[in-house]
């Protein structure tokens, strides 16, 4: 029997946690990302609107300033102005998704890089949720986390009644976010893997939401029905943040339609990354 | 031709080899390989066949990254669909220069570590070690995008064999290397098998496999046409005719003698005038004609084997349209 004398001995302690590996991806991508300055530029400019409404929210309790101006409130802080802070925000995020989603997968898939990920003790989930949690960070830091640190502005100048009785807002802010995060990170990561030139990822999600609020309005005029709107992801997104606020004019569809819209999107998008997000792409011959 | 010979390559259990059992792989319509039976020990083995002969789908079906449309396979006694196990064994180096934007080499090889779940200061010692063990520790501070084709070609070596796996995949490794490298890289190959390592070795470049190799795969389109010893795969081929050189005084008093033997294909004279090439379907008897030939007055310097490498071997089995492409 052959003598094998190996000159190094296999590591025996202890590993991460498996739930956490996907994190690596997402670290060294982050830390690609933030190497571009226009990026950055464009990242700390997210912050602009969050910042100025804290500022308001602390001048419309000032009561010395109040004073002066001889008010006793500037506005009322409600649905409404959360509501508006998250369009504005969304359309910050919508951008930022524009900027970074393309570049997620494609260059993977182009390089035939998969491999290298997938040959390890690491799945395409788990590659996939690496590379989700890239979008999912960076959009939720501009849009439902300082959207709760107003909440928690408010609540803390307004006192706790103000708190206990809109409660239903900081939900809204939460899922009305999340839901946005989710639907603009699969879309980008979806496209992404299917379109393999970063410029033209960028144009085709643009494409998805302008192309289809056009062809949503298409459907309607000719079809003399409201059901254009499901394809309309814009829309569909107002519409169920709308309702969260309760302070929604959906446009057309149901709260209900919306939310089944948006989750039959989903669920397509992640259709669409598992048929193309294989360590080797099968060309038919 | 696509019938398969039978090697010498099944001779231990299944716990130290890695075994193909009537593994079939299609994408769609395209067949990627057919009925693959094979049963690989430690050592340095080879697949050699043209391009789209295979060779990247058995590789991706021993280290799991495609799933087989027929047939079982097993790694060591593992399964190749069970990631967490199979990849703490298994070493993967593919054949495409894909590396992560901006990394350096030493951050791709920690980087990659840190998938396996290593805590920092594991991955951090065993990159260094896997850097070093390629020759690239000069260069590990320097961007991947900067390497050369042969520098890359060994940090993706590196983070093959980062982890200390006991299997090792690896396609058209020597691709792109120098002399020198190439000759470092062979050491390295030699040295990982000599402690026992599976080395699976792509190629279609046949002579750099011929010489570094214990055991070869010759396939082509989709199926083994051969496995086993360079020598003994040639043996088992007896319907083709052996190509064996005769460096003698009188060559064409040789070819004349030998020509007219039903079991001599063809005689030739060497283009150095100095030898005689002779195709015979069977070289015992041949050998004997030889024997009398030589005591008849005809002065045989040597007799050798013509086509006892990879090439001349492959030729015989696909045909030299295909070898050649």
């Amino acid at each position: 029997m052959a003598v094998h004398k190996r000159s190094y001995r296999s590591y025996a302690g202890k590993l991460t946690p498996t739930w956490s590996r996907f994190s690596i991806i997402t670290r060294y991508a982050l830390k690609n990302l933030f190497s571009s300055r226009l990026l950055t530029a464009y990242f700390v400019c997210c912050f602009f609107y969050p910042l100025g409404c804290a500022v308001v929210l602390y001048l419309n309790h000032n009561l010395s300033l109040l004073a002066t101006l001889n008010i006793r409130q500037v506005f009322a802080v409600d649905a409404d102005f959360f509501l508006s802070f998250l369009g504005v925000q969304s359309g910050f995020a919508f951008v930022l998704t524009a900027i970074v989603g393309p570049g997620l997968v494609s260059p993977d898939l182009a390089n035939n890089a998969l491999p290298l990920y997938l040959c390890r003790p690491f799945s395409r989930a788990e590659y996939v949720v690496g590379k989700m949690a890239i979008l999912a960070g960076l959009l939720s830091l501009i849009t439902w986390v300082p959207g709760l640190i107003l909440f928690a502005i408010e609540s803390s100048l307004a006192g706790g009644g103000w708190m206990w009785a809109n409660l239903g807002l900081a939900w809204g802010i939460f899922i009305g976010s999340a839901i946005e995060v989710l639907v603009f990170s699969l879309l980008s990561l979806a496209i992404s893997a299917w379109i393999k030139r970063k410029l033209a990822a960028g144009a085709a999600l643009l494409g998805v939401f302008f192309f289809g609020a056009g062809l949503a309005q298409a459907i309607n005029a000719v079809l003399d029905t409201k059901n254009g709107y499901l394809v309309d992801i814009g829309n569909l997104l107002t519409t169920v943040e709308g309702s969260l606020f309760g302070h929604g004019k959906p446009v057309g569809i149901s709260p209900e339609s919306a939310w089944i819209a948006l989750i039959a999107a989903c669920v397509f998008c992640v259709a669409l990354l598992e048929r193309k997000v294989r360590a080797y792409e099968v060309v038919a011959g | 031709m696509t019938e398969r010979v039978s090697g010498n390559m099944n001779v231990a259990g299944p716990q130290t080899r890695i075994v193909f059992e009537e593994v079939s792989k299609f994408y769609g319509e395209v067949l990627g390989v057919n009925r693959v039976n094979l049963s690989i020990p430690p050592g340095i083995t080879s697949l050699v066949g043209p391009n789209g002969s295979g060779k990247t789908t058995l590789m991706n079906l021993m280290t799991g990254l495609v799933r087989p449309s027929r047939g079982r396979i097993s790694v060591l006694g593992m399964a190749p669909d069970d990631p967490e196990r199979l990849f703490r064994v298994v070493g993967y180096c593919t054949q495409f220069d894909s590396f992560p934007r901006g990394l350096t080499g030493y951050d791709f090889i920690y980087s990659y570590l840190r998938l396996f779940g290593y805590p920092h200061a594991q991955s951090s010692e065993m990159a260094v070690r896997a850097i070093d063990r390629v020759s690239l520790a000069d260069a590990a501070g320097r961007k991947i995008a900067g390497y050369s084709k042969g520098m890359r070609q060994r940090i993706k070596l590196a983070q093959a064999i980062c982890h200390n796996p006991t299997v090792l995949v690896l396609d058209e490794p020597l691709n792109g290397l120098d002399p020198l490298i190439r000759a470092e890289t062979i050491a390295l190959f030699r040295t990982l098998a000599a402690e026992g390592l599976h080395l699976i070795i792509s190629s279609h470049v046949l002579h750099e496999v011929d010489v570094i190799s214990d055991q070869v795969v010759l396939l082509s389109n989709g199926y083994v046409v051969a496995e086993g010893k360079i020598q003994g795969v040639r043996d088992e081929i007896q319907e083709h005719p052996m190509q064996v050189l005769i460096r003698c005084d009188k060559p064409g008093e040789l070819a004349s003698q030998v020509f007219h033997e039903d079991y001599v294909v063809e005689a030739r004279i060497h283009n150095d005038r100095q030898g005689v090439l002779v195709k015979t379907r069977d070289a015992d008897r041949f050998y004997l004609l030889l024997n009398r030939i030589a005591q008849n007055g005809i002065e045989i310097e040597s007799v050798a084997p013509a086509d006892d490498d990879v090439l001349s071997v492959y030729e015989y089995l696909i045909g030299t349209e295909e070898s050649t492409k």
